[in-house]
């Protein structure tokens, strides 16, 4: 169903400015068909810029970036939309509509954009509510739904198109604690159906556990990139090691 | 088409001041003099009982609002009426029909200036309220100090608007013959009969000089003290 | 001072006879005007919130202009001046007593005043009404839009299916408050001559001096005629349940509130926001 046949994504010498502040300076990156990379880094850093790109949400200054070896930049139109209906986004702030129970969030576009009959969609709609554990909020209104309960949702959302490609932008940085796992746990068991996935997070554990691939960035700039182990035990550079000594100390002070 | 303006040339003195040299203002000036007096009393008036609101929050309320929402659910033309017809037969004496028609609108747009300015105080933040009580300060202090100066700020894009509004409802005196601008350009378009297009157009150009140009000066104020 | 009442001379007669005429044309050219506006608020809105420039500036220009000019200066304008401008063989056909076009009560509609009024009125609400809904739909967090661009949706399904149906849950009530301000400014086409409530009041007054009497009627039917069509408009509410939290929903509206007030809409002739 979706548009877009293998899942590689390329940034080639990719550069993003907002007026004057440079927020991305010459990004070259190359994610493989089904990997799983984390993108960290202090705030201001860019990272959720970049992932803004692949779907078009912003768009780039200066370079290009290839899906499945296309370049995506000049996309206009019909062309545009089903490049993003190939493509998953998880939103910090979840996003849901909130005059949709959650089974009519997903199948909004599933009606509207890919066209199917609304009993497939509806089925398609529960089958992933119930693969997120909310089959029996498929009738409340996000405004009934907790934090955690409101992002499986979007999550089911955005999965709900089949897509080869999904990013998520700080998907846990609105929740309370306790409601974190909740959400992590749904992000691991989709992480393990061979997906493609980006995810801009701080939450080492889930990188550790499941991402193929970990890359730090500060100020527009990639430091780090390096499979999990590598990174916790042999970061490099010597901003990557501050900002994990910051997020994984007690205090989050950088000590000695 | 052809519009013959000659006629605004001609009548543009009565337009702008009605017979400002027999002592009796009319027209614009006329406007904007009921506009001010009755701002003035409006926000006054509607301030205190926003305030009185706020601090009785039961049967108090609930009776304001309901004198309130009966005084909107008129229309403006009978409240001119009521105060025009009421206040001569309560008081005995003749008021001037331009203050009775003041009086009527002060007293419609309190209700308005009661409700914004009381939903500006709800809207501030509870913790504003909680952080002062914290520190030892009184109700009423927390309220001068800490709520009013913010709400007010907040305020000030709303009271604009409902003063334009009271310049637009001016036009109402025209009901009870009071020489404000739109009843001036009746009477010149009675006299004249053949220029109305001209007459209105102008009358309208008129107000919508005074009341586009406070809304802009409003909103040029605006923009200045968002950085707060 | 003793005042004595005299509600028969109001309520019997010929002025009871003036009063039904008064209230039949009361609810025809609210009614009339209520359709006009909200076709009409319909194209401003889509106008005004176009990509286009064409689209915009017309539309601002437009909103701008009737919202900082007094209603009865233009009701005197469309019936004094416009009506004049028209084809003679029009005016001379709309003067004409046409017996097909009395509504119920005997209440001509092709009449200069009642078309007048009807055009005046309808044209004045759209625009507020347009600007009422834009500014409910400035309130949908922009997140929504970006949620729906993610999955896909061109830009009119959007509005469709995302945008408007928040916006006009955001501006219910401002919107209804529109069409009641409407009902009572109907009060104003007393001054180009349709015999609506207030133009038959003051014909009691003056026929009879009965001020008080026919006064407080008039405002009782005016009460009346308000709890009606509040009560008829409550019926098209969208469902309450859909909206947000209520914390975000109370800062909404109020925000709201002073947003239309800091774009000068009018916020007097009872505009129904409450706090």
């Amino acid at each position: 169903m979706s548009a877009i046949k293998s899942s590689m994504i390329e940034y080639r010498h990719v550069h993003k400015w907002y007026g004057d502040l440079h927020v991305l300076r010459g990004i070259d990156l190359t994610i493989g068909r089904g990997e799983v990379v984390v993108i960290c880094g202090p705030s201001g850093s860019g990272k959720s810029t970049l992932i803004r790109l692949i779907n078009r949400l912003d768009d780039l200054s200066q370079g290009d970036i290839l899906i499945d070896g296309r370049s995506t930049a000049g996309l206009k139109g019909r062309g545009l939309r089903q490049l993003r209906a190939g493509i998953g986004f998880v939103f910090q702030q979840f996003n849901l509509y909130p005059h949709l129970t959650a089974q009519e969030n997903i199948t909004l576009a599933l009606r509207r954009v890919v066209g199917l009959a609304e009993p497939m969609a509806v089925q398609r709609a529960n089958e992933l509510l119930d693969r997120v554990g909310m089959s029996d909020k498929r009738d409340s209104y996000p405004g009934q739904l907790s934090g955690g309960q409101q992002q499986r949702v979007a999550i089911a959302r955005a999965i709900a198109m089949q897509p080869q490609i999904l990013l998520f932008d700080e998907p846990t940085s609105a929740l309370d604690p306790e409601m974190i796992g909740e959400v992590l746990a749904v992000m691991r068991e989709i992480a393990k159906t061979g997906i493609t996935m980006l995810v801009v997070t701080h939450e080492m554990g889930f990188a550790r556990e499941l991402a193929d691939r970990i890359v730090f960035m500060d100020e527009g700039i990639i430091l780090e990139d390096a499979p999990p182990t590598e990174f916790f035990l042999d970061t490099r550079h010597p901003r990557a090691q501050h900002f994990l000594r910051q997020l994984l100390s007690p205090l989050h002070t950088a000590s000695e | 088409m052809g519009l013959d303006f000659t006629v605004i040339a001609r009548n543009l003195d009565y337009l702008l001041w009605g017979r400002l040299s027999t002592g009796e203002p009319g027209g614009l000036l006329l406007t904007v003099i009921m506009a001010i007096a009755s701002g003035v009393l409006a926000l006054a008036v509607g301030m205190v009982l926003a305030l009185i609101a706020w601090w009785y929050p039961g049967w108090v309320r609930r009776a304001l609002f309901l004198w309130a929402d009966f005084i909107r659910g008129i229309p403006l033309i009978f409240v001119i009426f009521w105060v025009y017809f009421l206040v001569p037969a309560l008081f005995g004496a003749d008021i001037p029909g331009a203050a009775s028609v003041v009086l009527a609108l002060a007293w419609f747009t309190s209700a308005a200036v009661m409700y914004s300015t009381l939903a500006a105080l709800q809207a501030l933040a509870k913790g504003q309220r909680e952080a002062g009580i914290a520190s030892g300060l009184s109700d009423g202090q927390v309220l001068r100090w800490i709520l009013l100066p913010q709400a007010l700020r907040n305020l000030l894009p709303s009271y604009v608007g409902l003063f334009v509004s009271l310049i637009k409802d001016t036009s109402l005196a025209f009901i009870v013959n009071v020489s404000e601008l739109t009843t001036v350009a009746s009477q010149v378009n009675n006299r004249t009969q053949i220029f109305p297009a001209e007459i209105f157009l102008f009358t309208a150009f008129l107000y919508f000089l005074l009341c586009g140009g406070l809304s802009l000066a409003a909103r040029g104020v605006a923009s200045l003290s968002v950085r707060w | 001072m003793g005042i004595s009442f005299d509600w028969a001379g109001v309520l019997t007669g010929e002025p009871a006879q003036w009063l039904l005429t008064g209230i039949l044309t009361t609810a025809y050219v609210t009614l009339a005007a209520s359709l006009l506006a909200s076709i009409l608020a319909v194209l401003v809105l889509g106008l005004r919130i176009s990509p286009a420039r064409a689209g915009r500036w017309p539309a601002m220009t437009i909103i701008e202009l009737f919202r900082n000019t007094p209603l009865i200066v233009q009701l005197m304008f469309w019936y004094f001046a416009a009506f004049g401008l028209l084809p003679l063989s029009w005016r001379l056909w709309i003067g004409n007593d046409h017996a097909w076009a009395r509504l119920p009560g005997g209440i001509g509609i092709i009449s200069p005043e009642f078309l007048a009024a009807t055009w005046g009125l309808g044209l004045f609400s759209a625009v507020f009404i347009a600007e009422e809904i834009r500014a409910g739909l400035l309130a949908v967090p922009v997140g929504q839009r970006e949620a729906a661009l993610s999955q896909g949706f061109g830009p009119w399904a959007i509005l469709r299916h995302v945008l408007l149906p928040q916006a006009l849950r955001n501006a219910w009530q401002p919107v209804v408050g529109q069409y009641l301000n409407l009902m009572k400014l109907s009060s104003l086409a007393t001054a180009i001559g349709l015999g609506e409530i207030t133009y038959q009041v003051r014909q009691i007054e003056s026929y009879n001096s009965h001020a008080l009497e026919a006064f407080a009627v008039g405002t009782a039917l005016y009460l009346i005629f308000g709890l009606v069509l509040a009560q008829v408009l409550s019926r098209f509410e969208p469902s309450q349940i859909a909206k947000r939290k209520p914390g975000t929903v109370k800062a909404g509206t109020v925000a709201l509130a002073m947003v239309d007030a800091a774009k000068g809409i009018d916020c007097s002739q009872g505009a129904d926001r409450g706090a």
